[in-house]
């Protein structure tokens, strides 16, 4: 998922020397909130809407352009897209081929195609986020923790207890854990139907704490809820960087269900 | 008969005041507000197209001042901090956020040396 899907090609400039009132009306007249501001062949930034509104109409747009955008080649993934604009606090980004523009990306886009990758049911991001950090981390050689969080007998509470009342299990679990994935800046997502993944950076201690509170059972409304975690260390696994992430999952997975098999929780008692 | 008293005309007074254009047409320094119509680089390319190379612009992390311009002469006599810390004290009394001051600055040097008589 490359920022090339997403970006815009077509391209509204004007130069570092006109006013900002001739910018807002050249915005309008594009039906854009943002010109790229090119001077003889080179692009100097970008001027945007929120430039335009807070500068004096008087002043030259090079007055007004707010610090220089980030500039992106086409390949670049989404995410890393998303967090370079969230770091930056950046409305605008330039896409280019070498010195050449070939497009700008806006924060909007960026927001509205990971916003398709946010599950409805909890707010947290799904899959292919994991699947982006974890490939990142990899590629990058950086040790991580994967957990792979299930929760117990999920089946059997729909069943008992209706689906509305497991959706209700789903997001009570969920906000737990994207409060002690937001403590510690984890990366977390619902991987499928009652299965979490979170990936950490956080020491052997925090995350043994963590394994321990997730595993620990608790109750929404006298149905007593509880987590089996599969855990791949990443800094004591030997050949860590050699296996793939999907080889990683796996493992972490089958750690689930075996610790499953082990604790045997009862999952009722109403 | 009737038209020449509809006689209809139109007059211009022109007024004129000429005096020599100074060139450079700049004073010492400009103090450039946050707000200001005119911004530090149109003054910078102002400066620059008017006197090349005689002025320095020196962008300032200041609630109402962004940035003052100044005549590279000045920096050569003094340093640059001592000025500018010398500017703000006395500017920001006066300047609100969307003005443009100008400024006079001269620096006179007195100097006092006792010597060894022969």
């Amino acid at each position: 998922m490359t920022i090339s899907e997403i970006m815009t090609t077509s391209i509204s400039t004007i130069t570092s020397g006109k006013s900002v009132s001739y910018a807002a009306e050249q915005m309008n007249e594009d039906n854009t909130r943002w010109l790229v501001v090119i001077d003889h062949g080179v692009v100097m930034g970008v001027v945007t809407s929120r430039d335009v509104l807070s500068a004096h109409p008087n002043r030259i747009v090079a007055d007004a352009m707010s610090g220089y955008p980030s500039r992106f080649s086409a390949d670049l993934n989404v995410w890393e897209a998303h967090s370079y604009l969230q770091e930056n606090n950046g409305e605008v980004a330039l896409i280019m081929d070498g010195e050449r523009l070939i497009g700008v990306l806006t924060k909007e886009a960026v927001r509205v195609k990971i916003a398709e990758f946010i599950d409805p049911l909890t707010g947290l991001y799904e899959a292919p986020y994991i699947q982006y950090v974890g490939e990142q981390f990899l590629k990058e050689n950086i040790p991580f923790h994967l957990l792979f969080i299930d929760l117990n007998d999920f089946g059997q509470i729909n069943k008992k207890h209706g689906h509305p009342f497991g959706d209700d299990v789903i997001r009570r679990y969920s906000s737990v854990l994207a409060s002690f994935a937001a403590e510690k800046g984890d990366h977390l997502c619902r991987y499928a139907g009652d299965e979490f993944v979170m990936i950490s950076t956080a020491d052997e201690d925090q995350v043994q704490k963590g394994i321990a509170l997730l595993t620990q059972p608790t109750h929404i409304r006298n149905v007593r809820i509880s987590a089996a975690v599969g855990h791949v260390n990443g800094y004591e696994e030997p050949d860590f960087f050699s296996y793939s992430l999907r080889d990683l999952m796996e493992k972490a997975s089958l750690e689930s269900s075996a610790a499953k098999i082990q604790n045997d929780y009862p999952t009722f008692t109403t | 008969m009737s038209s020449e008293k509809n006689v209809y005309s139109r007059k211009a007074t022109l007024s004129l005041k000429i005096s020599e254009f100074e060139v450079p047409p700049m004073q010492d320094m400009l103090i450039i507000g946050r707000k200001a119509p005119i911004g530090p680089e149109a003054v910078r390319r102002m400066a620059e197209a008017l006197s090349p190379e005689q002025f320095t612009l020196i962008k300032m992390d200041h609630p109402k001042i962004e940035a003052v311009l100044l005549r590279n002469t000045l920096l050569q006599m003094l340093d640059e901090k001592l000025l500018m810390k010398i500017v703000l004290e006395e500017s920001e009394r006066m300047i609100s956020d969307s003005m443009v001051l100008r400024s006079e600055l001269k620096i006179a040097v007195s100097i006092q040396r006792e010597v060894d008589l022969l």
